[in-house]
């Protein structure tokens, strides 16, 4: 059962993707996201690491891609104006051949990792609670820069975006 | 984990340690307070006391220099606290104050909210200061995106022209980039760390200690060597270097004179920080010399004759002063392969650092009085007769560019001659050629910028009838005197090095 739906996770997951690229309309596209990243979580269960599983849900599936929707929603992009795409450079053709390559080529041998005893290995993070003691004890100090940082980020959208008396704004 | 434990760990949390960062958030959140309480017509003093308060802290922090945690890992192993990360620190609370300096005069011009900007260069700030004494990839991650999301606000400020924005839009996204590609690194570095099946595995790889632990137990890891490649592509983009300076030509003509200052010294100096920590002589990638040195100096090499034949071609002078920035990255990237085989090494870039901060500012401050409203235009032209015009400017902007040329007896040349002796003693000659002669191309074009402002009179170009270039507005009292400090500071560090000097060569 495991490898079956593991199988199945991962196959559905590389499908949504392909349709993220080919889709021609932007609401579609971002839907197909929302989709694979659905396939990724279940992926994450599979693996028992639910937590990860649930964040990426949360914050990826659902904070995310619903962004995306609105902003395409409020460009209110048509599907069928799309321009043609230019003919890529030869040094760029050969380059994207061999990315795909080696990855491919990395799938077949499957590189040089070897599958760790996963027994041995220390759960740290996997359980919501483990998470947060080490939050707020040892990374303490990065989840209070973090907060300065959300606010630099609020204050830099209102600066940069609100109507000021005596303002004049490019058109 | 028990609860033992964790009290262990939260008694780690030393605060006490941090007092200057925790000085720069407070006081960035006061701005906002008093932006709110105070009437409208006492506004203009709130840059004050932001000045007042980062000068302060400097003051602070120079007197209670040997602190009690010198030397000591705090946060659990997130923070180590070293002679140089005090020195770093000093450093960008002098660039901030200075970049302050410049923003007065340079924000005056623009229809914008003022403390919004003094802010987010306050918390900059602080994550620099952090950036400087981080032990460990989360505190560099997170330090790094809060300095970088600060400056993609910055840079993208002056809203109101489409060059600035251009250039917020151009640096998010090299900068997404970057941060996308150390984060890569990062994670690869983890996860072979990590990993049960290799020697010296660690749980807490992100530890720069325990990770330089394991890198010496495996050599010749390939997922590690991948990893390596990663970060420092990652950090090449924030200082610069060559192939990742694309985006500094744009970036630093569309951002805010200021800004392309704290870009220019600031945020450079805090890759370099970075670099060091990382590739210096006991830094987490040590072990891994043999790969970290030849890609430092091909990127050094590249660096160094990119910059300097690029910003030959340049007539506005933001995109002149960036792409040489290009090229200083060039020289510190060479003292950064020197630290290896040298003992100076490391102490020589602090100086060219410091002698760098001093010239740039000077040079910057210089354009800040220079340019018109529109900030992104400021020609060569532009600077045609200020002698006559001020001269006062125009002899701070000679002392600025001779030290930038390396000039002696100014203080850039003293940087780049400590550089060059630790390059000679690491045994790196051929790179050392390289920069020679990147130096005599940058005496060129620096040159050809001094020959304008003291040689050339300014004729309007034909066909127009109304004189199409800014006139100089001259220095209040306060930028004077920075302005007449920082020529100073340029001129007597050349001569006299004095306690500087000698913590450098003691080290």
């Amino acid at each position: 059962m495991g490898p079956f739906l593991f199988n199945l996770f991962a196959v559905f997951s590389v499908v949504c993707a392909a349709g993220v690229v080919l889709n021609k309309n932007a609401v579609n596209a971002a839907l197909c996201l929302l989709l694979s990243l659905v396939g990724v979580a279940g992926l994450f269960v599979s693996l028992e690491a639910y937590l990860l599983a649930f964040l990426l849900l949360l914050v990826y599936a659902g904070a995310i891609v619903a962004l995306f929707l609105f902003i395409v929603m409020l460009l209110d992009t048509k599907g069928d104006a799309r321009p043609t795409l230019h003919k890529l450079p030869l040094l760029a053709r050969v380059m994207a051949f061999a990315l795909v390559g080696a990855g491919v080529g990395s799938f077949v041998v499957r590189g040089q990792l070897e599958s760790p005893d996963l027994s041995r290995t220390p759960a740290l993070g996997a359980s919501l609670k483990l998470y947060a003691y080490q939050l707020f004890t040892t990374y303490l100090l990065p989840v209070q820069i973090l907060g300065f940082l959300l606010l630099v980020a609020m204050l830099g959208v209102i600066v940069l975006s609100k109507k000021f008396d005596g303002l004049d704004d490019i058109k | 984990m028990t609860l033992e434990a964790l009290k262990l760990a939260a008694a780690d949390n030393t605060w006490s340690a941090l007092y200057p960062e925790l000085t720069l958030g407070c006081l960035a959140l006061a701005l906002l307070v008093l932006e709110v309480v105070l009437p409208k017509r006492l506004h203009p003093v709130i840059p004050d006391v932001a000045a007042a308060g980062v000068l302060g802290t400097l003051v602070g922090l120079l007197f209670n220099f040997h602190s009690v945690t010198l030397g000591a890992d705090t946060f659990n192993g997130l923070l180590h606290h070293s002679a140089a990360g005090q020195v770093m620190r000093a450093f960008f609370l002098l660039g901030a104050l200075l970049t302050m300096l410049l923003a007065r005069v340079s924000l005056a011009r623009q229809p914008m909210p003022r403390i919004e900007f003094y802010h987010i260069v306050l918390v900059v700030t602080a994550a620099m200061m952090l950036l400087a004494q981080s032990n460990h990839f989360v505190m560099l991650f997170v330090a790094l995106e809060t300095l970088t999301i600060g400056l993609y606000i910055l840079v993208s400020y002056y809203r109101t022209t489409t060059a600035s924005l251009e250039a917020g839009l151009k640096y998010l996204i090299m900068g997404a980039l970057s941060s996308g590609l150390l984060l890569f690194g990062i994670v690869l570095l983890y996860g072979v760390a990590g990993s049960p099946a290799l020697p010296a595995h660690s749980a807490e790889a992100m530890n720069y200690g325990e990770l330089a632990r394991f890198l010496a137990a495996n050599p010749h890891n390939f997922l590690a060597s991948l990893g390596i490649v990663l970060v420092l592509s990652g950090i090449a983009f924030k200082i610069g270097a060559f192939p990742f300076q694309i985006w500094i030509p744009d970036v630093y003509q569309g951002a805010p004179t200021p800004v392309t200052a704290f870009l220019a010294v600031a945020s450079k100096a805090a890759g370099f920080t970075v670099l060091l920590g990382l590739c210096g002589a006991n830094g987490a990638f040590a072990a891994y010399s043999s790969l970290t040195t030849p890609v430092l100096t091909a990127m050094a090499a590249a660096t160094i004759i990119f910059g300097n034949l690029a910003a030959l071609t340049q007539h506005n002078v933001k995109r002149l002063i960036g792409l040489s920035g290009v090229s200083h990255a060039g020289f510190l990237l060479l003292g950064v392969v020197a630290t290896a085989h040298s003992s100076l090494a490391a102490g020589a870039i602090y100086f060219y650092l410091f002698a760098y901060l001093l010239a740039s500012f000077a040079v910057f401050g210089v354009m800040t009085h220079v340019a018109g409203s529109d900030d992104a235009d400021q020609e060569l032209d532009h600077y045609a007769g200020l002698a006559k015009e001020n001269p006062f400017l125009a002899t701070v902007l000679a002392v600025g560019l001779g030290s930038l040329a390396g000039i002696p007896p100014l203080a850039g040349f003293m940087g780049k001659l400590f550089i060059f002796v630790s390059a000679f003693q690491a045994g790196a000659r051929w790179l050392l050629v390289i920069a020679a002669a990147g130096v005599v191309v940058s005496i060129y074009y620096y040159f050809g910028w001094i020959k304008a402002a003291f040689f050339e009179t300014w004729t309007p170009p034909a066909g127009s009838d109304t004189p199409a270039r800014p006139t100089p507005t001259p220095p209040g009292m306060m930028a004077a005197l920075a302005l007449g400090a920082l020529a100073f500071a340029s001129i007597a560090l050349g001569f006299y090095q004095g306690p500087f000097g000698q913590w450098l060569t003691l080290r």
